[in-house]
């Protein structure tokens, strides 16, 4: 009892760091002018390393809803409608649902371990004692990578999962192609778009500060990095959830 | 010039360092000597600014820093170099990247000036051409060297060093420590934290003693020795029993 009491403390006090490196995070806005070059950098990995793998997992899931979708749409002899529950699901949910997972595994890790190992290894002291503001200078230029490669990322995976979607409904259910993209594109409205793109910016900016703010309490030595590596993939990769149901939620109720 | 004055922090129910008190003077090689985990490095991290101690005065120059912002620390931060424990360099840039990184950050330098000034550090730690060296491939003494280059990139009034000469074989200790004591002679003051008698007494003007958070005993290697508190006694015995041990060889 009393150690469940202490332990929830401690998370109540780790939110508060997290708010206060957040309140710091957007009080260095004003010079960040002096990160861009670390941005750019930090852009080219998250881009260059999430490709293939965003590419991938759109693929399968698009594959996998078509099929899905399709077999139960045949039963009522709608699997013309493939096309366009494929391409909502894919924009709407998927996708961004996808890119998310994918990219708290992959940039989290990341972020956690190179800010975790800087810790250990007194990095990010040196960088104070130099006067240098460590969440400006490593924390910035991930946010804003995060949140710009996310949209081009979460693009790949919808065009991918509704491409294969295609491919593979013409393969199984034999629904001819032009068909099946005419009817996911006129299924898609202003709205859905706007939708599936504003969550992979909030995930970004979400799953890139939490995996920071992981590796900058590593303490200790190794094992403490080991464990804050995977703590940030799962706690960025819960984020991801919550906070589709949360938009999901918001945007059923308001649009 | 530095001065602690009833100095305490805690990590939750951990007692680091325990109302304790400390004062080095201008120009001076001042030793912190103690055992491991008896709060040197974190004594060094408070005298520095990077925490602030939960109560207690930290004067340097006479200006007390254990309330300052980030920002407000920044002047002093100009007037301070630091050699990390385990060196703290940048292992994603090179050599000359690490040592001109402060002139960088915050000079608005000219280039051609940094180089000069890179190359003056570098060959005055013995390390002449090494600029586009990474980090990593670099042996521990060699490391240690760029983290004392880095360390005086900026002509600091104030080095800090944090148990400079652990880990390395006698050899590079020893140039280390010379290296320590020329940097001194140029007219800064030294901090060095150790736990290494020896290196204490070679370099030392005036040693103080911490054991478990709270500075023990201060003075000079003199007066240490003929310390009469029992702590210091016991830690100081090594001197006498590696003497007796040379006298019973050589005899
Ligand atoms: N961030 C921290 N959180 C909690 N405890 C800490 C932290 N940093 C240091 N300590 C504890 O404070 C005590 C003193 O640590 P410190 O690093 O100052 O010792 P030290 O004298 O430098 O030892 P060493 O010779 O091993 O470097 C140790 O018991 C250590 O476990
Ligand atoms: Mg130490």
């Amino acid at each position: 009892m009393a150690s469940s009491f202490i332990t929830f403390k401690k998370k109540i006090l780790a939110l508060q760091e997290y708010s206060l490196m957040l309140k710091d995070l957007f009080l260095s806005i004003k010079s960040i002018n002096k990160c861009k070059r670390d941005a750019i950098n930090e852009m080219y990995l998250v881009g260059s390393q999430a490709f293939l793998l965003v590419l991938l997992g759109g693929a399968f899931v698009g594959i996998i809803l078509a099929l899905e979708t399709g077999y139960q749409l045949d039963l009522f002899g709608a699997k013309t409608l493939v096309g366009r529950t494929v391409s909502l699901g894919m924009v709407r949910e998927l996708g961004p649902t996808i890119t998310g997972l994918l990219l708290a595994a992959r940039t989290g890790a990341k972020n956690a371990s190179e800010l975790g190992a800087m810790q250990i290894s007194e990095q990010i002291d040196a960088l104070r004692a130099f006067g240098t503001n460590p969440v400006l200078k490593l924390v910035m230029p991930r946010t804003i990578a995060a949140m710009v490669m996310f949209l081009p990322l979460t693009a790949i995976a919808d065009m991918s999962g509704i491409l294969s979607g295609m491919v593979v409904t013409k393969l199984s259910l034999h629904v001819d192609t032009s068909f099946f993209w005419n009817s996911a594109i006129s299924a898609l409205l202003i709205k859905d778009i706007f939708v599936g793109f504003t969550k992979p910016i909030l995930f970004a900016f979400f799953i890139a500060t939490i995996s920071c703010f992981y590796g900058f309490n590593t303490r200790g030595g190794t094992s403490a990095l080991g464990k804050n590596t995977i703590n940030a993939v799962v706690v960025s990769s819960l984020t991801v959830l919550v906070l589709d149901f949360i938009l999901t939620k918001i945007v059923w109720e308001l649009l | 010039m530095i001065r602690l004055e009833n100095v305490s922090l805690a990590f939750g129910d951990k007692v680091i360092l325990d109302n304790t008190s400390l004062s080095i003077k201008k120009g001076e090689i001042a030793i912190i000597l103690g055992p491991s985990g008896a709060g040197k490095s974190s004594i060094l991290k408070i005298m520095v600014g990077l925490w602030q101690p939960d109560a207690g005065r930290v004067l340097i120059n006479n200006k007390d820093i254990s309330k300052l912002s980030e920002l407000e620390m920044l002047p002093l931060r100009r007037k301070m170099g630091i050699v990390f424990q385990g060196n703290a360099l940048f292992d994603s840039l090179t050599v000359k990247e690490n040592v001109a990184y402060f002139l960088r950050e915050h000079g608005g330098i000219k280039e051609s000036l940094v180089n000069e000034k890179v190359s003056e550090v570098l060959s005055f730690v013995n390390l002449e051409g090494t600029e586009k060296i990474c980090i990593d491939e670099l042996s521990g003494g060699m490391k240690k060297r760029v983290a004392i280059a880095r360390a005086l990139s900026f002509d600091p009034d104030i080095i800090f060093y944090d148990e400079p000469t652990t880990g390395l074989d006698p050899i590079n200790s020893k140039s280390i420590l010379d290296l320590i004591k020329r940097a001194s002679s140029r007219g800064a003051t030294s901090v060095v934290v150790t736990h290494i008698l020896n290196d204490a007494i070679y370099i030392g003007d005036t040693l103080s003693v911490i054991n478990e958070g709270a500075v023990v005993e201060t003075g000079t290697v003199y007066e240490m020795l003929r310390s009469e508190n029992k702590f210091v006694k016991d830690f100081f015995y090594e001197v006498f029993q590696d003497a007796a041990l040379l006298q019973n060889k050589i005899l």
